[in-house]
């Protein structure tokens, strides 16, 4: 049988556990509360205001004025996602994070003859209510369990009750509980996939069960008939534990301006940035990436996606930064951008490869990637970045080390700095 | 509302099982007394490893510490401040 542990408004309920002035109260999690930005996640005092994770800030603070704004701390969420982890470790050996504020753990069958799956989600319910206890005792933090079959049942039904639900369903019961629902509602089915299914006459999860196979294969492709089978509460993906290695399939930055901007200079450095944090992240992983993907969001909040398979494998900032720059350009219709992401992807590791064809031919190169990495290795990630990701005019650089950095004088001179090599601008 | 810091403090602090545990510690002149550790995590900044806590005192009002054992020195990061709502 197979869990599901979602902890309820994580960062916003960790920030009410170490903080007693905001138990009780709204509390929205974010970026900056003096910047804008979007809620990362909001207290369950904030939801009946309307707000919600992803909501651009402004809209939080018209809806709930009175909330507390309290700036996200990853590093913090990421120490408790890992005692949770050690916790759900003392009750399995097969726990799969899913992400830092879940995980499947799979409860082994005890006894040589497997249980009847009614017995085994008895023994499940036994060992998740225990847990929410741990979490509540050790954490002062809530957690909702869903309980099934599969992966795809646990889920949903840890959505069922919230927060700290406790739901458990077999197939009938999966099948009862989710087939009047809307056809959003199954796990993998988004708002787009979903319209494309009512065009078809197909609007329930139960009507996509009993959808033909054929007519789903021939709209959606080899997914239509996965998600009918998932419709009716089949999945075979297997859990993988933690303590076995899953290497990622991509890596990524993303950062929502501070205004909406339209200035080259200041959207090329922001790019700078972002490759350089994506390919500084591939080599502390020993890892290299194929495929270089850029998002621009404008003040519509109309979202690009492009993306660009290189020739051979990279992790060299300048060569992320060159083709997201490219894709930027050509991808831009020069109205101000909300927010900009640089994603690589077509992952490798390193480990045990050759790695000197990784990098350009240029071997000064190679040696300044290195000379650079042992810097912000011994001293840290703001010790040292490229000039041209903290020097645009008036730009918001989030930590200018050694002091104050000029402005640039001439902004037009920029994109040409940009393609030489990055150097600190002298004073 | 919490206002951010940098500010250097004096913290008594013990070693209890193996862990540094702040105790009292002395900003802007008082002496607060550590009621409760909430929260404790660490964050790397290049090889150096900086501890955090999150404390209540006995107003229950709460902080932020950092440890960093490169001084080693004590930082107040964050403190709650009652705003005029």
């Amino acid at each position: 049988m197979i869990l599901l542990i979602d902890m309820d408004a994580f960062f916003a309920s960790v920030e009410q556990a170490h903080h007693p002035q905001l138990r009780g109260v709204p509390v929205i999690v974010c970026g900056d509360p003096a910047r804008r930005g979007v809620v990362t996640a909001a207290s369950y005092e904030a939801r009946p205001f309307g707000v919600r994770a992803g909501m651009p800030l402004g809209e939080a603070r018209r809806l709930c004025p009175q909330a507390h704004y309290v700036e996200g701390n990853p590093d913090k969420y990421v120490a408790l996602s890992v005692k949770l982890l050690d916790l759900y470790l003392t009750v399995s050996p097969d726990v799969e994070p899913f992400s830092v504020d879940e995980a499947f753990l799979q409860i082994a069958r005890r006894g040589s003859r497997p249980p009847d799956e009614r017995a085994a989600l008895d023994e499940a319910v036994v060992v998740a209510r225990r847990l929410q206890g741990e979490i509540e005792r050790r954490f002062s933090l809530g957690a909702s369990i869903g309980i099934g079959p599969s992966k795809l049942v646990a889920k949903m039904a840890s959505g069922v009750q919230k927060p700290r639900g406790l739901t458990a369903l077999d197939i009938p019961a999966f099948q009862r509980h989710f087939w009047p629902l809307d056809v959003q509602e199954l796990w993998g089915v988004g708002p787009k996939l979903a319209a494309r299914m009512r065009s078809l006459g197909i609007t329930t999860v139960g009507e996509l069960a009993h959808a033909s196979a054929d007519l789903l294969k021939g709209h959606f492709g080899i997914i239509g008939p996965q998600l009918r089978e998932a419709a009716s509460g089949h999945d075979e993906t297997p859990l993988i534990p933690c303590h076995r290695t899953v290497e990622p399939k991509s890596m990524g930055h993303e950062v929502t301006l501070p205004e909406d901007s339209g200035s080259i200079p200041f959207l090329e450095g922001t790019l700078l940035r972002l490759s350089d944090q994506v390919a500084r992240r591939l080599r502390s992983d020993r890892m290299a990436g194929r495929v270089v993907a850029v998002k621009l969001r404008n003040h519509r909040f109309e979202t690009v996606l492009r993306q660009r398979a290189l020739s051979e494998h990279t992790r060299e900032s300048r060569r992320v930064f060159e083709v997201a720059r490219t894709l930027w350009r050509e991808n831009w219709d020069g109205g101000p951008l909300r927010l900009l992401g640089v994603t690589v992807s077509d992952l490798k590791s390193l480990d045990g490869g050759d790695q000197t064809e990784l990098f350009a031919a240029d071997h000064r190169s190679r040696k300044l990637t290195e000379a650079l990495d042992r810097v912000r290795d011994r001293l840290g990630e703001a010790s040292i970045v490229p000039a041209g990701s903290i020097a645009h005019l008036g730009g918001p650089a989030s930590h200018v080390p050694f002091g104050t950095v000029p402005a640039a004088s001439a902004p037009e001179d920029r994109p040409e700095k940009l393609r030489s090599k990055p150097t600190r601008r002298r004073p | 509302m919490f206002q951010s810091l940098s500010d250097p403090v004096d913290v008594l602090s013990a070693c209890v099982s193996g862990q540094v545990q702040p105790l009292r510690f002395r900003w802007k002149g008082r002496v607060i007394r550590v009621r409760k550790v909430t929260g404790r995590w660490q964050r790397r900044e290049g090889q150096a490893r900086l501890q955090y806590f999150s404390i209540e005192d006995a107003a229950r009002s709460s902080y932020e510490l950092c440890y960093d054992p490169r001084g080693p020195k004590w930082i107040l990061s964050r403190a709650w401040v009652e705003d005029s709502r």
